[in-house]
């Protein structure tokens, strides 16, 4: 199972930061993303396009993750070496492909 | 709990479209329209045009977008609030009064609010980073307090350069709330959920599963409007009839974009924690929203600078079609590598647009054959010259390379990076310039 097959997702920028946002379908959807998409992972699955480390914020009441890479879009997406400009908002799909 | 205020976005970016603010505008339903027209960046065309000439540095849209909203506005007594000033709000306001007076909009108050500009504060400002190309500008994120002093003067249409995108709606609500924190935070909650527009209503957005949208819905897509409780809880909607999706999952997707630390957001007037936040589905495209609060204000705003080094990066393209098209386009990676491999590989990057142009092939695994290929370079260049290097090495590949390649597109994007600041709030004050029609 993808994570995109029982969340949703989005990808957000400031500067140099990367923000991606998980939300989970339901409860035993978010104990499932909670559980499988740690900050390591995350961290790993991004590595071959915007390294860096990765810090994960948990709002359960949401049954919402939050991955934020500080160090991803070095000069912001203005600066990047990417085909055209705003790469960065199909990085979500990064997460959305990861198989639970 | 019956609304107090109705407020709408009717754009979410400088080149939104213009239909959904008129639609809401001329409803008759929404109190104000909010215009949100300023990126992170979208500044930076205006501070280049403000030093050519006095009076450009707003949105050069602004005729455009404001000839076919502004009648319907008056006429509906619907107060119009935007950061289409960009880089000069008193020339977008002196615009607006022309404009209106033009579309026979008689009486309108027109208020340009002023002050969002750090340049000659440069020594007072704390950045994150230290830079050395050219700082083309600095400029301060603005909280409620100019808005509402234009306001309480009676204004109509209020126009901003940088200010917070959720104060530019919160500024609006806060006179109709109860005083207090909780309202207060109901109110840039509301702000920092519309601000997008679009992305509110079920544009960029695919459910579980996969699936969003009809592109006939696309087309017409409805743009968002919240009716607001005096408490600062809101239910979120769409003009009835207009096609968009409003559900439990894009607004908490909304509510947490770009926050960072869910329990930490911070804005000029408030550090809002949205962790208690509660989504309740009320009807179809109806979603009701409680629970935001606020943990402190902060001491000091945020400034974003503009750094411009010499030369470019340039961004160049070429395609292969046909049987092993990418093939031949890999082949072309590995000889453009092979040709340029005096350039620092941290300064370029090739790759396939396709295959691995965007995520790195980082999400799906490449087919092996595409119907069309089309290799990718981009490099950061010192100057003009080292750009039309990398140029000529594409093109001589359609002479000297794999076989048909074509369809050749070259761009040449100025170096400006974006650096953050901070500066205490205190050195940031706020005027109103005033136009009538």
């Amino acid at each position: 199972m993808r994570v995109g097959d029982i969340a949703v997702g989005r990808a957000g920028d400031k500067g140099p930061i990367l923000d991606l946002t998980l939300v989970a379908k339901d409860d035993a959807a978010y104990a499932l993303i909670e559980k499988a998409v740690t900050a390591g992972a995350a961290e790993k699955a991004l590595a071959r396009v915007a390294p860096g480390p990765v810090m994960r914020y948990e709002v359960p009441g949401l049954r919402a993750l939050k991955f934020v890479a500080p160090e991803a879009l070095p000069g912001g997406v203005y600066a990047t070496l990417h085909a055209g400009v705003h790469w960065q908002k199909a990085a979500i799909w990064v997460l959305l492909e990861l198989d639970i | 709990m019956k609304p107090v205020r109705t407020i709408a976005a009717g754009a979410g970016f400088a080149g939104d479209r213009i239909d959904p603010a008129v639609a809401l505008a001329a409803s008759g339903v929404v109190d104000t329209v909010v215009l949100e027209c300023l990126a992170e960046r979208t500044i930076v065309p205006g501070l280049r045009a403000q030093r050519a000439n006095p009076e450009a540095g707003h949105d050069p849209r602004l005729k455009r977008r404001l000839s076919p909203l502004l009648p319907v506005a008056s006429k509906n007594k619907c107060r119009i609030i935007s950061n289409l000033g960009a880089a000069n709000a008193a020339a977008a306001g002196r615009a607006i009064g022309r404009l209106a007076k033009d579309l026979d909009c008689k009486g309108l108050k027109v208020a340009a609010v002023i002050g969002d500009d750090m340049m000659g504060r440069q020594d007072k400002i704390a950045w994150d980073v230290s830079f050395n190309g050219e700082l083309l500008g600095a400029r301060a994120y603005l909280g409620m307090a100019g808005i509402n002093e234009a306001i309480d003067g009676g204004a109509d249409v209020i126009v901003t350069g940088r200010v917070a995108d959720s104060a530019l709606f919160a500024a609006d609500l806060v006179p109709h709330l109860q005083p207090g924190d909780d309202a207060l935070a109901g109110a840039v909650a509301v702000g920092h959920l519309l601000e997008c527009a679009g992305h509110l209503t079920g544009g960029n957005y695919e459910g579980p599963g996969g699936g969003g949208l009809s592109a006939e819905e696309f087309a017409n897509l409805a743009y968002p409007l919240a009716r607001v409780n005096a408490d600062g809880s809101a239910e979120i909607g769409i003009l009835d009839n207009a096609p968009g999706l409003l559900n439990v999952l894009n607004c908490t997707l909304q509510l947490l974009y770009e926050v960072h630390d869910p329990s930490r957001y911070i804005t000029p007037d408030a550090i809002l924690d949205f962790t208690g936040v509660r989504f309740t589905q009320t009807g179809p495209n109806r979603v009701h929203m409680t629970g935001a609060r606020i943990t402190g204000r902060p001491t000091h705003l945020k400034v974003s600078g503009f750094v411009e080094y010499d030369g470019c990066i340039a961004d160049v393209e070429l395609g292969f079609a046909g049987k092993g098209a990418l093939d031949r386009a890999r082949t072309s990676v590995d000889t453009l590598k092979r040709r340029l491999s005096n350039w620092s590989p941290e300064s370029m990057r090739i790759d396939v647009v396709g295959i691995d142009s965007i995520l790195g092939g980082a999400s799906l695994s490449a087919p092996a054959d595409l119907p069309e290929a089309r290799v990718h370079i981009s490099a950061r260049c010192d100057d003009l010259e080292a750009a039309q290097i990398i140029e000529d090495e594409v093109i001589a590949l359609t002479v000297s390379g794999p076989a048909g390649g074509g369809s050749i597109r070259s761009e040449r994007r100025p170096r400006v990076e974006v650096v953050s600041g901070l500066i205490p709030r205190e050195l940031v004050p706020t005027r109103i310039e005033w136009s009538l029609s």
